[in-house]
């Protein structure tokens, strides 16, 4: 048995446990990245991004409403597409295909796609506001309408993972309580929060979990999109991080931002486990 | 209160027919039992009945109304589900007055109804929990409230025992019965168990293939059966069937098989002569199988040699060969000693004879 | 169980709904095409934009002018073929490593129980959770003292970690789903574990190794902090080379686009051939 993941448990030693070790005690050290002096000191990093108010009032808040956000409107678009794809009309394999997409294309591209799109001189968008007579829009020029822009990139790349998830859920429920419902005479939206819904909590519980723990570490979009600009306002704890080390060259404070936010994905993880496993409790 | 009728029902399912042609009139307050093996199409009636699947063809009343177009909903009915279909997160109380509710029935009414079926069904002090809390005979019992409160004109029953096991079973057959005595109500129960059907049916109609075999009270479909399948289908152990021949010998009327030679009865005879074959297939009841020959004048006596014995306690079951083919003798006193291939006599009563067409299975009489 | 209430017979005379049936199907049908319509939109732009000369891309629309020129003169650009050969390799070595691994991984998560299997669940899950840019920073550290930054190996070894901790599930979830009795036969049969492994339970396992092969694939293909921070010059890999290319000044949107639809190629193959495995694998 041992045998069987003794290869893999080499690699996950060296190539993860082992930088997370040398991390944690570079983040109490005096790190450069290309002048190491690796001096002791103590908690210096750490108070210096807890107070740091690009911090505070920036990456943090910017973190969990990508985070809530994100994750609130897939889910509403999710279960509201699961619910129409789970009849059976003409295209239903078509429909099924596209809803895919999103999900293999590399967050990279989806980013880079709607940056041209978004794009206030030649972008689609651009084209369509003056077609309507709108005016112009710098998109990735001020703080929220880039952030609108990156959380729509999140919601088009996520939504079709909650529409997938939950539509194998719709199928596998029991036809009973709904026939029980119709003959209860309830009509559709009752049946959706009296039967669909209760039925469904568990499943939802799981997604929204392990969908804002991921959330929480999005980079890709919010880099190839602003860079966490502009100045900086759209900045995320992992983009923090990644400056920290390789545009400020501090490896020391990079580190310490990195296991911050490792530590609050944690505690964050553990409420929200917590709450799921009542919610799963409580119709179980 | 009211009476169901099914008129010529129909249904396929594209080219495949699930139903075909059904009548039936159920009278008011009647509590009849659709019964026969996977497949035979009884669930899917009551669907029909109930409003959860279309009909092919035919008319279905429900109190002299036409009811083919209506929903669900505006039928009048209410019914149980073999997986009870409770609403899980509300409590047994909400369970009760969702339907109520949702037709815009004063609270006061409501609780009052929920109420009362709970005193009924004896679940007054399971108001409060949820369906997850409850054993499965107290979850069947909320579904039945679940019926009550609404006073429709009909019930529907789709094998609500089966998910039970069989003590429960038998504990839930009689508290329906005691159920029917507090709240009559037209009712369509669906089963694929005989027993159930024997017992709580004032008619039986037994079903196959899509098809009525036969329609009739509880006692008439066991010792009167207008088929063969009916026969073997009610009634356990089941009827034991030997292929026979009629010839006539020394002027009396034969069933004669290998080593067999049963005399039939006088009042037999006449139908039987008149029928266009010879060739019968005789069924027996266990019970009307008796070991020795006590009236030897019968003519009904053989010899058979034992296969098997199976040891009830209150009787015991012995396996004969004979004629190419195992019967089953049943009431045999539990104390008798028996031995695998021993050669015994054994008698037929001549009350208990059955002839089918063998081809056909119709039943002769 | 199938699901789904049945819908019933609804008559026309006893419609009691605000809105005929008909109509309302009709709206429904509109809202899922407009729905299906966004979600295919960023990647319909990517490649009509792909197809344009460069010209034809600052005028917005009303250009008929469609040519394939991009792409040719992306293909031109050694930096750029390089970078998909390398991904190409990387990702196809990293799978072949990695799928051994994993589904051992995850065969011995179904099948056994204790602490050793506990202890293995438990750090794949941990490191589930952990943001990537807690580790993949020191991580930059670790390849340069392994002497393997900006190598294969020096982007492979990670990835094999992730792949083992992302997808070890799948194949767990899986196992966990054929009953253990036909290996149980085949080991009083005579077989070894190992032997009932390969013989009876790997035989059944191939679409979930098929859905778990596809998944590693793309992941490693579409993966891009990793790549940021673990490769340069030598190792290049597509998703950083078009990062960089967006990020500058005057951008070629038609080359990009042409690039990023190369890129897209695999993804949205697969979506259309191997849907059922994606399907199957993105479960959770």
């Amino acid at each position: 048995m041992l045998l069987l993941i003794a290869p893999a448990a080499a690699v996950l030693v060296l190539f993860q446990i082992l930088p997370i070790v040398i991390g944690a005690n570079a983040s109490f050290r005096d790190w450069q990245l290309f002048n190491p002096k690796e001096t002791w000191v103590g908690l210096a990093h750490y108070s210096y991004i807890l107070t740091d108010r690009v911090f505070l009032t920036l990456v943090l808040p910017n973190t969990f409403l990508l985070m809530f956000a994100s994750v609130a409107i897939s889910l509403g678009l999710g279960l509201g597409l699961a619910h129409v794809l789970n009849r059976n009309f003409p295209g239903h394999g078509l429909a099924q295909t596209v809803i895919l997409l999103p999900q293999m294309i590399a967050p990279v591209i989806a980013a880079t796609s709607m940056r041209w799109t978004f794009n206030d001189q030649f972008g689609v968008v651009a084209a369509l506001l003056r077609w309507i007579g709108f005016g112009q829009i710098a998109w990735l020029a001020e703080r929220w309408p880039s952030f609108l822009i990156i959380l729509f990139t999140d919601v088009w790349i996520w939504t079709p993972w909650f529409t997938l998830i939950l539509l194998a859920a719709l199928k596998s429920l029991p036809r009973e309580p709904f026939e029980a419902a119709q003959i209860d005479a309830a009509g559709r939206w009752r049946t959706f929060t009296h039967v669909t819904l209760p039925m469904l909590r568990p499943v939802i519980g799981v997604c929204v979990l392990i969908r804002s723990i991921d959330a929480f570490r999005t980079f890709d979009q919010v880099w190839v999109l602003t860079g966490g600009g502009p100045a900086r306002t759209t900045e995320v704890f992992s983009i923090y991080a990644y400056i920290e080390t390789f545009v400020n060259l501090d490896f020391g404070r990079g580190s310490a931002a990195a296991i911050i936010g490792a530590l609050i994905i944690l505690v964050v993880a553990w409420t929200m486990y917590k709450a799921v496993d009542r919610l799963t409790n409580v119709s179980r | 209160m009211a009476r169901v009728g099914l008129e010529k029902i129909n249904k396929l399912y594209g080219a495949v027919p699930a139903v075909i042609d059904v009548d039936l009139l159920i009278e008011d307050n009647e509590f009849v039992v659709l019964v026969g093996p996977s497949g035979c199409g009884k669930s899917t009636t009551l669907r029909m009945v109930a409003g959860l699947e279309e009909v092919s063809a035919g008319i279905i009343r429900i109190g002299d109304r036409m009811v083919n177009h209506l929903a669900p909903k505006d039928r009048d009915i209410a019914m149980v589900f073999q997986n009870y279909a409770l609403y899980l997160h509300m409590t047994v109380y909400d369970n009760l007055a969702f339907g109520l509710r949702n037709r815009r029935v004063a609270e006061a009414t409501i609780r009052r109804e929920v109420m009362r079926a709970a005193e009924i069904l004896d679940i007054g002090g399971l108001l409060d929990r949820k369906p997850r809390q409850l054993s499965g005979g107290q979850q069947q019992r909320v579904a039945l409230g679940r019926c009550i409160v609404r006073h429709p004109q009909v019930f529907l029953f789709d094998e609500p025992l089966s998910n039970l096991d069989a003590k429960l079973r038998a504990q839930m057959r009689i508290e329906l019965k005691r159920l029917r005595e507090r709240v009559t109500t037209t009712s369509i129960y669906v089963t694929h168990d005989q027993v159930e059907a024997m017992t709580l049916g004032d008619r039986v109609v037994v079903m196959r293939d899509g098809r009525i075999q036969q329609v009739g009270s509880p006692l008439e479909i066991y010792s009167r059966p207008r088929n063969r399948f009916v026969a073997g289908f009610i009634g356990a152990p089941a009827m034991n069937f030997l292929d026979v021949t009629l010839a006539r010998i020394d002027g009396q009327l034969m069933a004669t098989a290998e080593d067999l030679a049963i005399r039939v009865p006088n009042e037999q005879t006449a139908t039987l002569e008149r029928h266009r074959t010879e060739a019968m297939t005789l069924g027996v009841r266990p019970e009307h199988m008796v070991l020795g020959d006590p009236r030897a004048e019968n003519g009904t006596g053989f010899d058979a040699t034992v296969v098997v014995t199976e040891q009830l306690g209150a009787e015991l079951l012995v396996g004969v060969r004979v004629a190419g083919a195992i019967v089953v003798a049943s009431r045999v006193d539990p104390w008798t000693k028996l031995q695998a291939n021993q050669r015994l006599r054994m008698s037929l009563d001549p009350r208990g004879l059955h002839f089918f067409d063998r081809e056909s299975g119709a039943a002769i009489r | 169980m199938m699901a789904q209430a049945t819908t019933t017979v609804r008559g026309q005379a006893l419609a009691t709904a605000w809105l005929a049936p008909a109509a309302r199907a009709a709206l429904m049908l509109l809202a899922v095409v407009a729905i299906l319509l966004l979600f295919l939109a960023p990647v319909v732009i990517l490649v009509i934009t792909s197809l344009r000369p460069g010209w034809a891309v600052y005028y917005i629309y009303r250009g008929t002018a469609f040519t394939l020129q991009n792409y040719l003169d992306v293909f031109a650009k050694p930096a750029v073929v390089r970078a998909f050969i390398n991904s190409f390799v990387l990702a196809t070595l990293a799978t072949i490593i990695s799928l051994g691994i994993t589904v051992t991984s995850g065969y011995m998560l179904s099948r056994f129980s204790g602490p050793i299997p506990r202890a293995w669940f438990g750090t794949i899950y941990l490191f589930r959770t952990v943001p990537y840019i807690s580790w993949v920073l020191p991580l930059y550290l670790v390849d340069y003292y392994f002497g393997i930054y900006d190598t294969y190996a020096g982007i492979l070894l990670p990835h094999i970690a992730v792949h083992i901790c992302f997808f070890s599930w799948i194949m767990k979830g899986f196992f966990d789903s054929i009953d253990p009795s036909m290996e149980h036969a085949a080991m009083i049969d005579g077989c070894t574990r190992w032997g009932a492994f390969v013989r009876v339970a790997l035989p059944s396992a191939i679409p979930a190794i098929a859905a778990l092969a596809i998944l590693s694939w793309l992941y490693t293909w579409n993966e891009f902090l990793f790549a940021l921070i673990l490769t340069g010059h030598d190792t290049a890999l597509i998703t950083v080379t078009m990062a960089q290319f967006v990020t500058e000044l005057g951008t070629q949107w038609n080359l990009m686009s042409a690039m990023a639809v190369l890129a897209m190629g695999p993804a949205v193959l697969v979506t259309v051939f191997a849907q059922k495995y994606i399907i199957q694998g993105l479960r959770i």
